[in-house]
């Protein structure tokens, strides 16, 4: 990945080669096969007319309509793809709810989260240095292994986290922050995510080119524009 | 929440509001260009963008211009990772950041505020 493109680290090059590995390479709730084609997914429903129409919409619970969908998923899953990659910033919890109601378990859904945001992370990157996207990855054969953690506690997020010491407001930074539980509930799909954004970014002595400053800036302008409260 | 702490780590003072507020200078090094590119980055304006590369790594430098979008890409993931999971805002930040999220206008994006709006 990133060839002919000095600027990008190789600590990145490696985690993102490792994390198109790691989506061909099967998960808890779907094979190999299946993550592949939510990559794809996911990219194409950049071109959805449904999705553009919602984007436009007041709220787009006022637009009904089926995605410009080709994919053996379940339609259910290619929703959440889709409302994932294009308007994540107006998902609620009612919509969440409802996605449960429709047949996604919630170790399904957080592995669905964990495969199309780190796919998003690699090619936003790819795009943004006027990269071609990468080639998909080639799925690999092997069955759902169908783990998730069995600790996981309501940590007032709308599904099971990962579990940690408690944080009160006056006892400073918290030693792990929620951000970082929210994937618990599926460690491999905690584990994907990460391992593809831990390369970018560092809450101190961010390994950049950049300061500190400067990238709380980049990322607080992202947060804003994604309307993203956390 | 973050900026706050880091810039006053570095002895800076960042405009805050310059996060939601374009007509605000950052105040920070190189303010403008980061936010253009951020700002090309998240919405996908490739082509702005690409003219954007060319002109900010003439004052910045390339490496600077790849870090600022590697740091973009990055919270392009992780922004939805919040929003797909409803996870709350660790009550350290809830408590510290009261104001700056009402100034800034932060406080529309949350969750109890979009099921208000969008359901």
């Amino acid at each position: 990945m990133y060839a002919g493109q000095p600027c990008v680290r190789d600590n990145l090059r490696g985690a993102h080669t490792a994390t198109w590995r790691s989506i061909a390479a099967g998960g808890e709730c779907f094979d190999g096969a299946a993550r592949v084609e939510m990559v794809r997914v996911a990219r194409a429903a950049l071109s959805c007319a449904l999705c553009a129409a919602r984007r436009s919409a007041l709220s787009p619970n006022n637009v009904d309509g089926q995605h410009d969908s080709d994919s053996f998923l379940d339609p259910a899953v290619v929703d959440v793809i889709h409302r994932l990659r294009t308007d994540p910033g107006r998902l609620t919890r009612r919509w969440f709810d409802a996605v449960m109601d429709g047949g996604v378990s919630p170790q399904a859904y957080v592995e669905i989260v964990a495969v199309v945001t780190s796919s998003v992370i690699v090619d936003t990157l790819h795009r943004s240095l006027g990269l071609a996207l990468p080639d998909l990855p080639e799925p690999r054969a092997g069955a759902p292994r169908g783990e998730h953690n069995r600790d996981a506690v309501d940590g007032g997020a709308w599904l099971p986290i990962l579990d940690a010491p408690p944080a009160t407001a006056d006892a400073g930074p918290p030693q792990v922050w929620n951000i970082t539980r929210a994937l618990g509930l599926v460690p491999s799909a905690l584990a994907l995510f990460f391992g593809t954004f831990r390369p970018h970014y560092a809450l101190q002595n961010v390994p950049l080119a950049i300061s500190q400053t400067q990238a709380e800036f980049v990322a607080a302008r992202v947060s804003a524009i994604n309307e993203c409260f956390y | 929440m973050l900026l706050r702490a880091s810039s006053q780590s570095e002895g800076r003072s960042v405009a805050l509001e310059s996060v939601t507020t374009d007509a605000v200078d950052p105040g920070i090094e190189h303010g403008r260009w980061l936010r253009d590119l951020t700002e090309a980055a998240i919405r996908a304006d490739w082509t702005h963008l690409a003219q954007l590369r060319t002109q900010a790594a003439a004052v910045m430098g390339e490496q600077q211009v790849v870090d600022a979008l590697t740091v973009a890409a990055a919270f392009n993931g992780i922004t939805r990772v919040a929003d797909a999971t409803g996870v709350p805002l660790d009550p350290y930040t809830a408590a510290t950041t009261a104001d700056l999220r009402r100034s800034t206008g932060i406080e529309r994006f949350a969750y109890g505020e979009k099921s208000a709006r969008y359901d």
